[in-house]
């Protein structure tokens, strides 16, 4: 749709081909659907089996289930109950979290957590903060513009009417977009907070833009989701149904058009033909019995995200791939990145009360871009963000507080609100995802992730420091505190278009293994400095088209898939 | 009081980067936080326990239950443990937020944060070195025990740990800066999840169903603007001034 008509029927407008929003209940939060879900056998051959009900295997499930596929999702965490399961707490929100161990190393070790990746039906979207900022189409061409990273293998004309759609289905809300791809979101923007006001008053002062948005959260009412009650707890899992995740946004779907998520299932590996080399399926176990099963399947998707989906593969170990599937070319677990997420608080004589209204309120990508004058490649994005007590401590800890000086702080609380950066940080080959000598409760080797900053990375990290304390200098604030923190986790199984410095190809099918794909954010070459969700939604939707058409099975045109 | 509006109480404002001994904040008249100090001594947060949903509620009111025994934690390890706690957390008297039992059911639940430093050990191990190592040090610098050392000389060492500056015994099986970020942060986890130390902060605290509605941006009131269970913190003003002057 144009960017007129997108305008003229802001917040009158659903998305085609997608009936999430009816199907949920107004009076419970669960998951409509979970008592007569389709099952199939484990020698069934079902069309698909994905790993992962998260942000990727869940669009890509909605979208085939809806062109007759049959598919499986077998999922590693629960099948939630919202209203029983979640709290309105930040320590009761630990479930929801991955929090089995992995091992961090590196120069600068990333602590992982509740911080980088979720568990259970729904997967990380379920506590993601809600922000849903586009790729800028340069962030798919940094090679070439910049020397710095790599691009892509396909073009931003390939992704933007799943942008279009996927922005439909959340529903976006949020001012009209002047970065990047000039475009305008489905709702209007939400409210500002105090603290958030404060902010943005300071940004202006020093000549930043900042607008409100752009957030998966409903503004007003969309289907049976109801008006988000600004509550401020979007990242312990949103017990409303107003911030969007693949739970509320694809999955009631799914499930209405025939798939099965099957919860508390673990995948450990990918099962290979030895004679065709080809997928045959996914080998689960469960955690009741623990016993190993087979899922058949034509095709396989792997959408366990950047640290479990290399995880798997390097797992899956036979006498074709003695390094683990598709990892031939030692591509797998490779350039995996995070973004620098440095947060500065400052303190104001009023109560702005930050823990008022969704975390996610107002940004900026005035420095998304490359300036040759900064002294570095690439950017950053300003943003918003509001801890609750607990991330409060952690902020006043890092500041190198404790004991009463801490207690001190923590009791000001109200009187402080906290912006943040996303830093572009490159990719590099040597940040990684291997197996430790370790093994889970399953017996499967745990991950092992070592990361370390670049030069690039650094000099931007400190370059984009300091300009969130002149914003909060510009406000007037009368004290800062600041931490350095790292957010977001993406590539580890990238797209290129050669074997030898990729995973999989334009159409996220591996390279080494024909009816196994990827679909989740494992596969992203560069990340720019927008919020991932997003685009890994926009890619496996754009990947279930490139399946239902069959041009992801075509082999002739596997080096190059431009859109025309 | 100070005058609350300007920011001379915050130690990175003041000439030693310490606070005031906390006796200037005025006791806590409405339910209770701890040492019962605090910014809103008409506040409580369990007020709104009615609007909590059920599963909330249940998670968030088990905190208040007696502390059970320690599970994790061996009886001589106990008295280290409570002496960390409670300098690290500056909590001198009672009533206490109970997190050297907090801290216990976590490692004993095995409830832990999901990863752990190559050049560590994990969790559980790495608490029970700190202990080893806290008495270490108090052994090599005062001949005694770090659990009998006196406030200052506990604070002493534990400024020492918070800056990575500890060696000998048992810290040199770890990375002492990691090791204290590791504990640090269980242990606040625990404080600040408990309904007490919201009330000392002035935190809203669970708000499902009932939301927010005032968020004091843009609007006649601005940041002024309250919801009616939220209390104001405590200001300098003198009551007795402001009621006259309504008077005048
Ligand atoms: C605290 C936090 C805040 C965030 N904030 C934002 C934000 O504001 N905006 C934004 O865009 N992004 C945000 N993100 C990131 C965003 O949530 C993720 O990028 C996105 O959800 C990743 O999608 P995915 O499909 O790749 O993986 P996920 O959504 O993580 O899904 C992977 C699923 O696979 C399952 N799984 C993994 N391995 C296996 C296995 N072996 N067998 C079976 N199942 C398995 C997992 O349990 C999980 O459910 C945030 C993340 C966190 C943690
Ligand atoms: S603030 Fe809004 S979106 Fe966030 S959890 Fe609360 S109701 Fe949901």
């Amino acid at each position: 749709m144009g960017t007129f008509w997108r305008g003229i029927l802001k917040g009158a407008m659903g998305p085609r081909e997608n009936d999430s929003r009816y199907l949920l209940d107004v009076h419970s939060r669960d998951l409509p659907g979970e008592a007569t879900m389709a099952r199939y056998r484990d020698d069934d051959e079902v069309d698909l089996v994905i790993v992962g009900a998260g942000a990727g295997g869940s669009v890509l499930a909605q979208r085939l289930a809806r062109r007759g596929w049959r598919v499986v999702i077998v999922e590693a965490g629960p099948f939630w109950h919202p209203d029983e399961d979640w709290v309105s707490d930040e320590a009761g929100s630990h479930p929801l979290y991955w929090t089995q161990k992995r091992i961090i190393g590196g120069a600068d070790p990333i602590e992982l957590g509740k911080n980088n990746s979720g568990r259970g039906v729904g997967g990380s979207m379920v506590h993601y903060a809600g922000y849903t900022p586009r790729f800028h189409p340069s962030d798919l061409s940094t090679y070439t513009d910049d020397g710095v990273g790599a691009d892509w293998p396909i073009h931003y004309e390939d992704l933007r009417p799943h942008y279009e759609q996927v922005e439909a289905e959340l529903p976006v809300a949020g001012q009209d977009w002047p970065w990047g791809y000039p475009h305008r979101y489905p709702f209007a923007p939400h409210p500002v907070s105090a603290a958030a006001d404060r902010l943005r008053e300071g940004a202006l002062r020093c000549g930043i833009e900042m607008r409100v948005g752009p957030v998966g959260i409903v503004n007003g009412t969309f289907g049976n989701r109801p008006h988000c009650i600004y509550r401020g707890y979007c990242l312990q899992g949103c017990k409303v149904n107003a911030k969007a995740s693949p739970y509320v946004t694809h999955l009631p779907d799914a499930l209405a058009h025939g798939v099965e998520v099957r919860a508390n299932c673990m995948a450990l590996r990918v099962e290979i033909a030895q004679d065709t080399g080809l997928a045959r399926g996914v080998v689960y176990t469960t955690e009741s019995d623990g016993a190993h099963r087979l899922q058949r399947a034509r095709y396989v998707a792997v959408a366990g995200y950047s640290i479990e989906t290399p995880r798997l593969l390097l797992a899956s170990v036979s006498t074709r791939f003695p390094h683990g599937l598709c990892n031939n070319a030692d591509q797998v677990g490779r350039y995996i990145m995070v973004q620098g997420a440095t947060q500065a608080a400052g303190r104001w004589p009023d109560e702005l009360r930050m823990y008022k209204a969704p975390p996610p309120e107002i940004s900026s990508e005035q420095f998304y871009e490359t300036d040759p004058d900064r002294g570095f490649a690439r950017g950053f994005s300003i943003q918003t963000v509001s801890p609750l007590p607990i991330g409060w401590a952690e902020h006043v800890l890092a500041d190198g507080h404790w004991g009463r000086a801490l207690r001190e702080y923590m009791r000001d609380y109200n009187h402080w609100a906290t912006i943040g950066v996303l830093n572009e940080l490159l990719p590099h080959a040597d940040n990684r995802i291997t197996l430790a000598d370790e093994a889970d409760q399953y017996g499967q080797p745990v991950a092992r992730m070592d990361y370390t900053l670049g030069d690039n990375d650094k000099a931007n990290m400190a370059y984009s420091t300091k300009v969130i304390i002149d914003i909060l200098d510009a406000a007037e604030a009368q004290d800062v505190l600041t931490i350095q923190r790292f957010a977001h986790l993406i590539g580890g199984a990238r797209m290129g278009s050669s074997p030898d410095h990729s995973v999989v190809d334009a159409n996220q099918r591996t390279w080494a293994v024909p009816n196994l794909f990827i679909a989740d954010g494992s596969v992203c070459p560069t990340q720019g400095s927008a919020n991932p969700a997003l685009t890994i939604m926009a890619l496996a939707s754009r990947l279930a088209q490139q399946m239902a058409g069959g041009a992801a099975m075509n082999n002739t045109s596997r080096k190059c898939s431009y859109a025309v | 009081m100070p005058d609350l509006s300007r920011p001379d109480h915050l130690p990175n404002r003041r000439p030693d980067r310490q606070p005031r001994h906390p006796s200037w904040l005025p006791r806590q008249r409405r339910g209770t936080t701890p040492q019962m100090i605090g910014r809103y001594p008409d506040y409580d947060v369990l007020d709104a326990v009615d609007t909590w949903d059920e599963a909330t509620k249940k998670v968030v009111l088990a905190r208040l239950e007696p502390p059970g025994p320690l599970r994790f934690f061996t009886p001589d390890e106990e008295p280290v443990l409570r002496a960390l706690c409670d300098t690290a957390l500056a909590q001198d008297c009672q009533p206490r937020i109970p997190v050297a039992e907090m801290v216990d059911g976590k490692l004993a639940d095995g409830k832990l944060d999901g990863y752990q430093y190559a050049d560590m050990p994990d969790d559980p191990d790495t608490w029970r070195l700190v202990l080893g190592g806290l008495d270490h040090t108090a052994v090599q610098s005062y001949q005694t025990g770090f659990a009998r050392c006196g406030a200052a000389q506990r604070e002493a060492i534990v400024a020492q740990f918070a800056k990575g500056r500890l060696v000998g015994g048992a810290w040199d099986e770890l990375n002492v800066t990691r090791a204290w970020s590791v504990v640090m942060r269980m242990m606040l986890a625990a404080f600040y999840s408990h309904p007490w130390a919201w009330n000392e902060i002035g935190f809203g605290g669970p708000a499902y169903p009932r939301g927010f509605m005032r968020l004091g941006g843009a609007g006649k009131q601005g940041a002024q603007v309250r919801e009616p269970f939220e209390k104001p913190g405590a200001t300098s003003e003198d009551p007795v001034q402001i009621v006259e002057s309504w008077e005048r």
